[in-house]
């Protein structure tokens, strides 16, 4: 007998086998557990049954392959059929979640669950709230496993735009937090240029990342570069750090050239004297900035340094850069 | 040191091992893309030269069986038999049929990859599968992974299915698409527009520019690109582009983030710890450290700034590179080193990082990106496509076989298929018979059995 076989509750279903064939392809040693359940899986969707063995026998499903892509749907479309309560099924999803740290179809889930209550959800600031406050809490549990989980930020900015928390402090801060952390997570600093930079407040609509957006205020500019820099600082060698500050000059209309100076406090170069370089991507900064204001002999030079003595890993790459600096053939 | 060397044998072994035994129950929870590590299996043999002389011809069409049972019934494939009713469930229900568990795109992909190996182009249900994949498409140009019975189109927005959804197109030969099949070809403009709006501010993409730059995602929308012919000639590259950084792809940006995923590696510093989580010490800004100044011996790829070098991402970064024509732009001998020393596996294979035992995924992918630099053994490799060049080839040569016209015929009240280019094309035509008449209740064969 199994778990559904044999069950008084399972009595009425008879089970759809798969249909394996011979000599299959990437052959899986199922479990017996595994085979009955999807039979079952299979006859109660054929039958179109939305009842609350379902929901049991979905959770079964997904604790055995979290990856079956049609089980979630099947769930969210019972949850949406009986009108369960949707914070019963996040508190579950959350456990899911934090044991199958990689799975993207429990995200999928969370969002057509949370955009099916959202209506009423908005009606009531308090409610949408403590909402966003009980998803924020829960993804920064999933960032004390791991920070940089892919899944939890593409979910956070989901939060982030449904609930309009572009100008919320709690959001900045928290960000700043995990920053403080670990100030090399990149993760981190990606979130916060979504949230200063598409905050739809002071920003032109549907401005990509790579683009000068003009409407944005010179004072926000400058409070980012101000913390990029003040990291940079920290830890010269964060790459984070140095593509965030690009990134901002770019946003904000401005060339490299308006921070040669700080750029210069990591490099230094005297006639005739011995180097002194902190970090390979304030050179490679540099290498721009001169370029861009014509200074090509000085530009060459910092590439020349990154590829024959600081950032040798990447040689091929600096020399490249060389010859596209003279406007050689490559 | 001594010479370096990808033991094929001990590789065909491993490949062998999973083409021919059952897979352990831990693979369980890879069932739904159990089509993905079938195709990387056979593939995998195709490329180590192995696939031929491992195959009986009995073996090939179990295979092909199996695969073109999960053929879903309204175009596309399932990801696996248990993905796949049993034929009698998918019953008309007016507008077409009913759906089951619908098809998947990944599935498809990859099922339509493999078949080429122990079929060919002509048993997938083209028409069909073009129709269903332009029901994937979303308003922004995106792709969802499937499309349930109401017209709601699933799974996140991701690059990967932008990618998969251009390469079906290209082996269903959509880029050659008649005039007929226009209307049900996808919206390749705003597909494309989708594409180069994932740029991010540091020059990698992810799935929209707000999001993290990824490499898997990077070279996504780079052979995507490749498939559509849309990618910026390399050529034409100069130096103020990445300065003045337009709004469509910045192949100079792209490259500096891609060979910045290179990273030194030290074994003495990896015991099982994921690099730089943690703050960094005081005399950290003093410190020359983190800086290259040493040549590496051994040099792993990241997937995004600041994380963990990962056997994969050699392949993703490596073959966005390829594409774009810069591979020269790394140093291979220690990326391949860091393959060969730290993450092959005694067993055959490759692991995900050094120490991990080997899995189909990283295996596989560690296999495409030595094939792509030439390793003595491996047959050459098709870095867009993820198959080697004459499977590429192959499967070229197959696209005009199924480009062309099949009509259909009738002999004794039976009905036959026959394909324009076929030497017995005219004749068959010119004496088949009036279609019958199906009106009524009875069908065809009942007729033709009381005749």
């Amino acid at each position: 007998m199994g778990r559904y076989e044999g069950n008084p509750v399972w009595d009425d279903v008879v089970p759809i086998p798969q249909e394996e064939g011979e000599g299959a392809l990437a052959q899986i040693a199922y479990t017996d557990e595994y085979v009955e359940a999807m039979g079952y899986l299979r006859a109660v969707m054929a039958a179109k049954e939305h009842s609350p063995r379902v929901l049991d026998l979905t959770e079964h499903v997904i604790s055995l392959n979290a990856a079956h892509y049609t089980v979630w749907l099947y769930r969210a479309s019972t949850i949406l059929a009986l009108d369960i309560p949707i914070d019963k099924e996040l508190e579950w999803m959350n456990e899911v979640a934090l044991e199958n740290q990689k799975n993207y179809q429990i995200w999928t889930h969370r969002q057509t669950l949370i955009d099916h209550i959202f209506p009423t959800l908005s009606s009531d600031p308090a409610a949408a709230q403590a909402f966003a406050d009980a998803e924020s809490a829960f993804m920064a549990e999933m960032f004390e496993e791991d920070a940089k989980n892919y899944h939890v930020w593409g979910h956070r900015q989901y939060i982030v735009r449904k609930f309009n928390l572009f100008d919320s402090d709690a959001e900045l801060k928290s960000i700043e937090a995990l920053l403080h952390e670990d100030v090399r997570n990149n993760s981190a600093w990606s979130h916060r240029f979504f949230l200063v930079f598409s905050n739809p407040a002071y920003t032109t609509a549907g401005s990509r990342a790579t683009e000068h957006d003009p409407k944005i205020p010179d004072a926000m500019i400058d409070r980012e570069l101000a913390f990029a820099q003040a990291a940079a600082h920290e830890a010269p060698q964060n790459q984070s750090a140095w593509e965030y500050i690009r990134g901002v000059l770019r946003k904000g209309g401005r060339e490299l050239a308006t921070l040669e100076g700080f750029a210069g406090e990591f490099v230094r170069i005297p006639e005739g004297g011995e180097e002194d370089i902190r970090s390979s991507h304030a050179l490679d900064f540099l290498a721009d900035a001169w370029s861009e204001k014509g200074e090509l002999d000085k530009a060459d030079m910092a590439l020349r340094l990154l590829g024959e003595k600081y950032d040798r890993i990447r040689k091929n790459y600096w020399d490249w850069k060389r010859g596209l600096l003279r406007g050689a053939k490559v | 040191m001594a010479e370096l060397k990808l033991n094929i044998e001990l590789h065909t072994k491993y490949w062998k091992r999973c083409l021919k035994s059952v897979l352990p129950t831990g693979y369980s929870s890879n069932d739904s893309s159990r089509m993905t590590l079938g195709f990387f299996i056979l593939s995998a043999l195709d490329v180590l030269d192995q696939h031929k002389k491992l195959l009986s011809e009995k073996e090939r069409a179990d295979i092909r069986d199996w695969i073109l049972r999960c053929q879903h019934p309204s175009g596309g494939f399932c990801g696996s038999t248990n993905h796949r009713f049993p034929d009698e469930y998918y019953v008309d229900v007016g507008q077409g049929k009913e759906l089951m568990d619908p098809a998947n795109l990944a599935a498809t992909y990859f099922a339509i990859l493999a078949l080429t190996y122990v079929g060919d182009l002509s048993q997938v249900r083209r028409r069909d599968c073009l129709k269903w994949l332009q029901t994937l498409q979303r308003d922004d140009g995106s792709f969802g992974e499937l499309v349930t019975t109401n017209g709601t189109i699933e799974g996140g927005r991701d690059m990967r299915y932008c990618y998969i959804a251009t390469a079906i197109r290209w082996m269903l030969v959509g880029d050659q698409i008649s005039k007929e099949e226009l209307k049900d070809d996808i919206d390749v403009d705003k597909l494309v527009e989708h594409l180069r709006s994932g740029q991010t501010y540091d020059g990698g993409i992810s799935e929209s520019s707000q999001h993290e730059s990824h490499a898997g995602y990077t070279y996504c929308a780079i052979a995507s690109l490749q498939f559509l012919g849309r990618l910026p000639d390399p050529s034409k590259i100069s130096y103020s582009d990445s300065l003045t950084s337009p709004n469509l792809i910045n192949v100079p940006d792209i490259v500096h983030w891609l060979v910045s995923r290179q990273v030194g590696y030290h074994a003495e510093d990896h015991d099982g710890e994921t690099v730089s989580q943690k703050r960094p010490g005081p005399s950290e800004q003093l410190s020359l450290d983190q800086l290259s100044l040493q040549d590496s011996e051994c040099v792993g790829i990241n997937g995004r700034c600041n994380k963990p070098v990962d056997t994969c991402y050699v392949f993703w970064v490596g073959a966005s590179l390829d594409i774009v024509g810069r591979s020269n732009l790394i140093d291979r001998n220690p990326i391949r080193r860091f393959l060969l020393e730290e993450t092959q596996h005694q067993i055959g294979g490759f692991g995900q990082f050094p120490g991990k035992p080997p899995d189909i995924y990283h295996s596989y992918l560690a296999l495409a990106i030595l094939a792509i630099w030439k390793e003595p053994g491996l047959k050459s490799f098709d870095p867009a496509l993820c198959v080697s060049a004459e499977q590429r080839e192959k499967i070229n040569a197959q696209r005009s076989i199924a480009l062309v016209p099949t009509r259909t015929y009738w002999k004794h009240g039976y009905s036959f298929s026959i394909k324009e280019d076929d030497p017995n094309f005219e004749k068959a035509m010119a004496e088949s018979e009036d279609a019958p008449d199906l009106a009524g209740d009875t069908s065809t064969f009942s007729q033709a059995v009381k005749t």
